[in-house]
C-alpha cells in the first residue's frame, strides 16, 4: 500500500521551554536630542492632553516606523510631605497622586485593611523606608517581552543639576546586580529586584569625587515581569540616599531648568529630603522632561519564554522513497531509475505536519534538498514554537 | 585527523500555516498533529542526470544545489508533491492521473478548459432553441448541474505503451480514495449522474472549508457516490495506455453567489473578449463580445485540485466560471 503519510506515536513528540533573551540599549540620545529641531521640539517624544504620562518612541512617532519604547511618569503617595500642602500652585497634585496610587496597587498591592500599599525600598513590607515620591519607567512590551532579564537593568543617570549640557558631569548607576539570585516575590505584579545607586570611578565624571563613597544605596525596584522601573526621586536630592554625601552641585541652591522648572534643595532644610519645587510646581510632563534629559543610557536584557513542541519525524529506509512530483515521471516511468533493479532515490524539500484529516497545519523547510533512498534512516526534528 | 563538519542544524523551525493559525486560534482541539508527509516541491527531476560520464556521484548533482524556499503560510501552496512510502524498491513505473478530454467530458473546443455555466439565462443562452442536449462539450451546467449531460473525468493508472492496457495495475497503486479541492465562493462537486427531468439537488458535502474558502471532498470507490469508479481492464475509452487503475468523474454546480449575483465576476472577473467566444453545440458564436450574435459574458478563472489519496498525485484542472451579463 502507498502511503504518503506518516503517523506520529506518542514517543514521537516532546514539549520543551526555552528562555529567549535579547539586549536592549536605549542611548540617551534617542530618549532626548536626536530627534530635536531648533526651536525644541522632540518629535519623539509625545505628550498627552491629560498630561499623566510621556510616551518615548525610537523615531518621529507620527512615522509609522517609530516603536513604541517606554512612558514615562511620576508622582507621590497621599502620605508624602509633598501632599501635605494643598497650596494653589502645587500642580496637577491630585493626578500625581493617582498615579502614585495606581502603579502601588498594581505593584505593591493592599494591606489586610485594604489600604495601598506604598513602595518598600528593601521589599520588607513590614516596615523600613518607604519610597513615596517616584519617577516610573514603563517599558513597553515590545522591549521587555516577557520579562525583563533579572540582574540586567542598568540605568545611567545625570544628576547634576545643569539640565541642557552639564547634567552628565556627575553620573550614578542605578543597576538590579543582585536581581538575578536575591529578587522578591511578595508583590501582585510579579518578582522585582532592588535597585542600587552606585557612583563608581567608571561612572562618576574625571575630577569629581563620588558622592556615595563608594556604597551602594537602595534608590528604587525594577518588577520584570511588569517591565517597569520605580526610581525614587531622592536620586536628585541633596543627601537623598540614605544621607549619602550630598550632591554639592544641587545642595542648597536653585538651578533654572528649561520650562523654568526649578531643582532645589529643600529650603533651609537638613539631612535627606526631597526637592520639591519641581516635583510639586510642576506638571507630569515637565517632570518627565526634567528625568528624561538625564538619562545617559538604559540598558537590560529581555526574557522571552518560548514553549516548543518538537515532533521526531523518524524516516526509515522504507519511507518516502518514491514521489508523486509531476517531474519524477516521464510517461509513468521513474526519471531516476533506468531499470527496475536502481533503487529510486528522492530528495526531500518540506516537512508538512497534518492533523489527523489530512489539514496541513505547519511546515517547515530544509535549508537544502536532502537525499533520500532505501538505504538512507534519518529523523528531522521539527520545532513549533508557540 | 580534522573535526568533522558540525555546523548543520538538524532541527528545523516550522512556522504554522494560516489553517493552522485558525485552528489554534478556535481553541477546540482541532489544532492537533497527527502525522507528518515529506514533500519535495521545489526539485525538478528532470536534472536528473543517470548518464552523467563522472560517475553516479554526479546524477543529483544540481538537484542538491536546488536552492529551497521559505516555507508558505498559506496551506494550499506548500506539499503539493509528496513522497510516498512504497514497500517496494523495483517498481519502474508509478500511476498518474489524466484528464480524460473526450466524448462529454471532454473540455471546450475554444477554450481548452472546462466551462461551468453559472445561471439559468447563461445556460438557457447556451442550449439554444433546441434545449439541454445542445449544450457543447465542455460546458457544464452549472446551474442544475444534475441536468447537464457533460462532466469532467480523470483516468488513472500507470499511462505507458510500454506495457499492455491488458495488464493489471498492481493492487498498492491503485487510488481507491480521491480529495477534490474546489474554491467554495465559486462552486460545488455534484454527482456526474445525469438527469434531463432532475430539479437541482443537493450537492455533496465537502469535508472541510478552509480559511482561504477552499472546499475539501473525499470520495472513496465503494461510497456510491459515483465518482470513483474501477476502469475495466483494457479500457479502450480510457486515455491510459497502460495498466489501469481508476476513474473519478463528478460535475461542478455554481455558488449561489455566482447564480444571483455579478458580485464576484465584476470583483475577480474579466470581460471576454472575441477570442473567448463560446459557441453553441452547432458552432454558432453565442456568447462573447460580437453582439447582436452573440451576448457578453464575464467569466472567472480559477482551478480544480483532484489528488489520490494513496499515492499523493496530484492535478490541477483550470476551471472557467461563465456569466451572461
Amino acid at each position: 500500500m502507498a502511503t504518503s503519510f506518516k503517523t506520529f506515536d506518542n514517543r514521537d513528540s516532546v514539549v520543551t521551554r526555552n528562555l529567549l533573551h535579547e539586549a536592549i540599549p536605549i542611548t540617551g540620545t534617542i530618549v532626548s536630542g536626536t530627534y530635536t529641531n531648533k526651536a525644541g521640539t522632540e518629535y519623539n517624544i509625545k505628550d498627552y492632553s491629560h498630561g499623566m504620562f510621556q510616551s518615548v518612541y525610537d523615531y518621529p512617532y507620527l512615522s509609522s516606523s517609530a516603536n513604541h519604547i517606554f512612558d514615562l511618569t511620576m508622582g507621590y503617595s497621599p502620605s508624602s510631605s509633598l501632599s501635605q500642602s494643598l497650596a494653589a500652585d502645587y500642580s496637577m497634585q491630585p493626578k500625581k497622586i493617582n498615579l502614585y496610587n495606581q502603579m502601588a496597587q498594581v505593584l505593591v498591592g493592599f494591606d489586610e485593611n485594604g489600604a495601598v500599599r506604598q513602595f518598600d525600598e528593601d521589599g520588607d513590607l513590614t516596615g523600613g523606608r518607604k519610597i513615596r515620591e517616584c519617577y516610573f519607567f514603563n517599558f513597553a512590551r515590545l522591549l521587555s517581552k516577557d520579562e525583563i532579564k533579572k540582574g540586567s537593568f542598568s540605568l545611567t543617570l545625570g544628576v547634576n543639576s545643569s539640565y541642557e549640557t552639564g547634567s552628565f558631569r556627575q553620573m550614578i548607576n542605578i543597576t538590579d546586580g543582585s536581581g538575578s539570585t536575591s529578587y522578591k516575590v511578595n508583590s501582585p505584579a510579579g518578582e522585582y529586584g532592588i535597585l542600587r545607586a552606585s557612583g563608581s570611578s567608571g561612572v562618576w565624571s574625571a575630577g569629581r569625587a563620588d558622592p556615595l563613597s563608594g556604597s551602594t544605596p537602595k534608590c528604587g525596584l525594577v518588577y520584570y515581569q511588569a517591565g517597569i522601573a520605580v526610581i525614587t526621586a531622592s536620586v536628585f536630592v541633596s543627601g537623598g540616599l540614605d544621607g549619602r554625601s550630598p550632591y554639592t552641585a544641587i545642595a542648597g541652591r536653585t538651578t533654572r531648568m528649561r520650562n523654568k522648572v526649578q531643582l532645589t534643595g529643600p529650603p533651609g532644610a537638613a539631612g535627606p529630603h526631597l526637592a520639591p519645587a519641581v516635583l510639586t510646581g510642576s506638571t507630569i510632563d515637565v517632570n518627565c522632561d526634567a528625568l528624561r534629559h538625564r538619562i545617559k543610557n538604559v540598558s537590560f536584557n529581555n526574557s522571552t519564554e518560548l514553549n516548543s513542541a518538537v515532533y521526531f519525524c523518524r524516516v526509515n529506509n522504507t519511507d518516502f522513497n518514491y514521489s508523486a512530483n509531476p517531474t519524477y515521471l516521464k510517461d509513468s516511468k521513474l526519471v531516476v531509475k533506468t531499470n527496475a533493479q536502481d533503487l529510486p532515490v528522492t530528495y526531500v524539500t518540506t516537512v508538512g505536519l497534518y492533523s489527523a484529516d489530512n489539514e496541513l497545519l505547519a511546515i517547515a523547510k530544509l535549508s537544502e534538498p536532502l537525499k533520500k533512498d532505501p538505504t538512507t534512516e534519518f529523523t528531522l526534528r521539527v520545532r513549533l514554537d508557540y | 585527523m580534522g573535526f568533522l563538519d558540525n555546523s548543520g542544524d538538524i532541527i528545523l523551525d516550522a512556522v504554522l500555516t494560516d489553517l493552522g493559525r485558525k485552528r489554534l486560534a478556535e481553541g477546540n482541539g482541532s489544532f492537533k498533529i497527527a502525522k507528518f508527509a515529506l514533500g519535495d516541491d521545489e526539485i525538478d527531476y528532470g536534472l536528473y542526470d543517470k548518464n552523467n560520464t563522472s560517475g553516479s556521484a554526479y546524477y543529483d548533482i544540481n538537484i542538491l544545489q536546488t536552492p529551497v524556499l521559505e516555507a508558505f503560510t498559506n496551506n494550499m501552496s506548500s506539499m503539493n508533491s509528496r513522497l510516498m512510502s512504497i514497500a517496494r524498491n523495483d517498481l519502474l513505473y508509478l500511476p498518474v492521473i489524466k484528464p480524460n478530454k473526450s466524448g462529454n467530458h471532454t473540455v471546450d473546443a475554444t477554450l481548452s478548459t472546462y466551462v461551468v455555466l453559472a445561471d439559468q439565462t447563461t445556460v438557457n443562452t447556451m442550449q439554444g432553441p433546441s434545449g439541454e442536449a445542445s449544450l457543447a462539450a465542455g460546458q457544464l451546467n452549472g446551474d442544475v448541474a444534475a441536468q447537464g449531460a457533460n462532466f469532467i473525468q480523470l483516468d488513472q493508472g500507470l499511462d505507458t505503451s510500454e506495457l499492455s492496457a491488458n495488464s493489471v495495475l498492481a493492487a498498492d497503486l491503485v487510488e481507491t480514495q480521491y480529495m477534490i479541492q474546489i474554491d467554495n465562493r465559486l462552486g460545488s462537486i455534484a454527482t456526474p449522474a445525469t438527469n434531463t427531468n432532475a430539479g437541482e439537488t443537493l450537492g455533496f458535502k465537502p469535508t472541510s472549508i478552509d480559511d482561504d474558502n477552499i472546499a475539501t471532498y473525499i470520495f472513496t470507490l465503494s461510497d456510491q457516490s459515483e465518482v470513483v469508479n474501477n476502469l475495466l481492464t483494457g479500457n479502450t475509452f480510457s486515455v491510459i495506455d497502460g495498466p489501469q487503475g481508476t476513474s473519478v468523474k463528478f460535475k461542478i454546480a455554481a455558488s449561489l453567489d455566482l447564480k444571483t449575483s455579478a458580485y464576484l465576476f465584476n470583483r475577480l472577473g474579466t470581460v471576454a473578449t472575441a477570442a473567448q467566444t463560446l459557441q453553441g453545440a452547432g458552432g454558432t458564436d453565442l456568447l462573447g463580445p460580437d453582439a447582436p450574435t452573440a451576448t457578453a459574458y464575464k467569466f472567472i478563472d480559477s482551478t480544480v485540485r483532484i489528488s489520490g489519496m494513496t499515492t499523493g498525485y496530484t492535478v490541477d484542472l483550470p476551471v472557467r466560471f461563465v456569466k451572461q451579463t
